[in-house]
């Protein structure tokens, strides 16, 4: 096993301990303002699941950093993506979170109206208006890809390489592409979502994601089916490492009971092991050998943050109509037993006594290294 | 008869406007390669039918969504109320041909003849 680096030295505080992000950075607007700006607004950030967009003018919008984006699918069934703003006069042009558009995208204002490809194809008057370019005065776009089943927009100019990005991300936890190719996540279908809204800022999250000090204390049924988490160890700290199951336990749900299938690409070497990922900025990936459940974040303000969370099964499992009680069950546990705590520590952010920050104990000094990232992104 | 159009310059399914007229018709062809000629601007406001939505022999408006019969000129429901005028239309030799109605036209307000 391969460590992390540890983190710089001019966080620490004692042998043992590393000093966090002081308490303003998890309230204050201006940091969640420039963290919109220098990292929502301009890395890759997943979106939506490709099967949200069934068909052409099928339409989902989310929020990515301080921005309305449109996502829909063109007449060819090509992914589309969009501001949601009118470009007459600015007024929101879609405002249900998802939708069927049966012709076009019309401004309910004054009726501009646009194809799916966000060209501009009508508005009263136009006609006598010949200087009025379609596709200048068009929806402006974003960047899309589509990986992992999910889409994934850039509102930056010109977008982030996705290698050295994403990907890169994947490769330093698990050490080689194919160890998440053996999961063919694109191909499975959402079994569950559930949709959190969290009152805590979204770095809470990321960081009590990386680090398993807490997982005896307030995940008793993960600590059961994962027995390795009570020792306090991050279960990301060391590339390729997996937790495994506990002896007794059959499979990864709420009560160690037997799983769904097993996906086909799983070998014996990984059949009884969790590994999570984190995607940054907003994405954790967990993969069990029956099910992939994603996290997407969508930070809406510096104390509030939406987690769309999927579960992911074999299609086949999903149309059979089996009972995912127990298997959803055991994340749904985990992610409100983690969102309790994270809205247990955003009050006290702002508190006097932790304007300084806390401090991060061997076992989550990797967290550090996200510290530095956020600070050098805000830089 | 007044030479509009080739029989290729409308793909199927789509309308295609004309301004060497006043006021602007707008040409269509259906899926089934029958071809009509109405007025181009909606009677309920300035918006051109061409860009419509073209299903069998309706165009739908492409602001407010009423629907105009290309045979009749009649409109299906409001906002638009008042029918477009229709036009005779001859095809010859991929040729489109088209002799104007003399009817006065149901153009929407600020919208006049010569414009």
């Amino acid at each position: 096993m391969t460590a992390a680096p540890d983190a710089a030295p001019d966080n620490r505080v004692s042998e043992s301990l590393l000093r966090t992000l002081g308490g303003r950075a998890y309230v204050d607007p201006a940091v969640f303002d420039a963290e919109c700006e220098r990292i929502f607004e301009q890395m890759w950030f997943c979106a939506v699941h490709v099967s949200d967009l069934p068909s052409p003018g099928s339409f989902r919008t989310v929020q990515v950093g301080r921005e309305s984006i449109l996502l829909t699918r063109s007449r060819r069934g090509e992914l589309r993506g969009f501001y949601n703003v009118c470009r007459h006069r600015g007024a929101q042009l879609c405002t249900e979170d998802a939708g069927q558009a049966r012709r076009s995208f019309q401004c309910p204002y004054h009726a501009w109206t646009y194809d799916f490809d966000g060209k501009l194809i009508a508005a009263p008057n136009l006609t006598s208006m010949p200087d009025v370019g379609r596709e200048e005065y068009g929806l402006r776009t974003v960047h899309v890809k589509e990986w992992l089943g999910y889409v994934w927009v850039s509102l930056a100019d010109e977008p982030e390489s996705f290698e050295h990005t994403v990907e890169q991300e994947i490769l330093d936890r698990l050490g080689a592409m194919s160890k998440l190719e053996a999961y063919d996540v694109s191909e499975l279908a959402i079994g569950k979502r559930i949709s959190y809204d969290v009152a805590a800022n979204w770095k809470l999250i990321i960081e009590n994601f990386m680090e398993c000090y807490h997982c005896a204390t307030i995940h008793p049924e993960l600590t059961e089916v994962l027995p390795e988490f009570a020792d306090g160890l991050a279960a990301q700290f060391f590339v390729d490492h997996g937790a495994e199951f506990g002896d007794e336990i059959q499979g990864f749900t709420v009560d160690g009971s037997v799983g769904l299938d097993t996906l086909p690409g799983i070998g014996q070497d990984r059949d009884r092991k969790y590994y999570a990922i984190t995607i940054k900025p907003q994405v954790f990936v967990n993969l069990v050998p029956d099910h992939v459940i994603v996290h997407r974040m969508f930070p809406l303000a510096a104390d509030r943050t939406r987690v769309e969370v999927d579960w992911l099964y074999l299609p086949s499992v999903v149309e059979s109509g089996a009972d995912l009680t127990a298997s959803v069950e055991l994340f749904h546990r985990v992610n409100e037993q983690d969102f309790e705590a994270c809205e247990r520590c955003q009050p006290a952010m702002a508190s006097r006594s932790y304007a300084a920050g806390g401090v991060l104990v061997p076992s989550e000094h990797h967290i550090a290294l996200f510290h530095d990232w956020v600070t050098s992104r805000l830089a | 008869m007044l030479h509009i159009c080739s029989v290729e310059d409308v793909p199927q399914g789509e309308g295609l406007r004309i301004t060497q007229v006043s006021p602007p018709i707008a040409v269509f062809r259906t899926d089934d390669d029958a071809f009509f000629a109405v007025d181009d601007t909606c009677t309920h406001q300035d918006a051109s039918l061409a860009d419509g939505w073209l299903e069998d022999c309706w165009v739908e408006c492409p602001l407010h969504a009423s629907k105009f019969d290309l045979r009749t000129g009649q409109v299906d429901e409001p906002p638009a109320k008042r029918p477009v005028r229709t036009h005779e239309v001859v095809v010859t030799d991929g040729e489109v041909w088209v002799t104007l109605s003399t009817e006065a036209p149901n153009l929407p307000p600020g919208v006049e003849v010569g414009a």
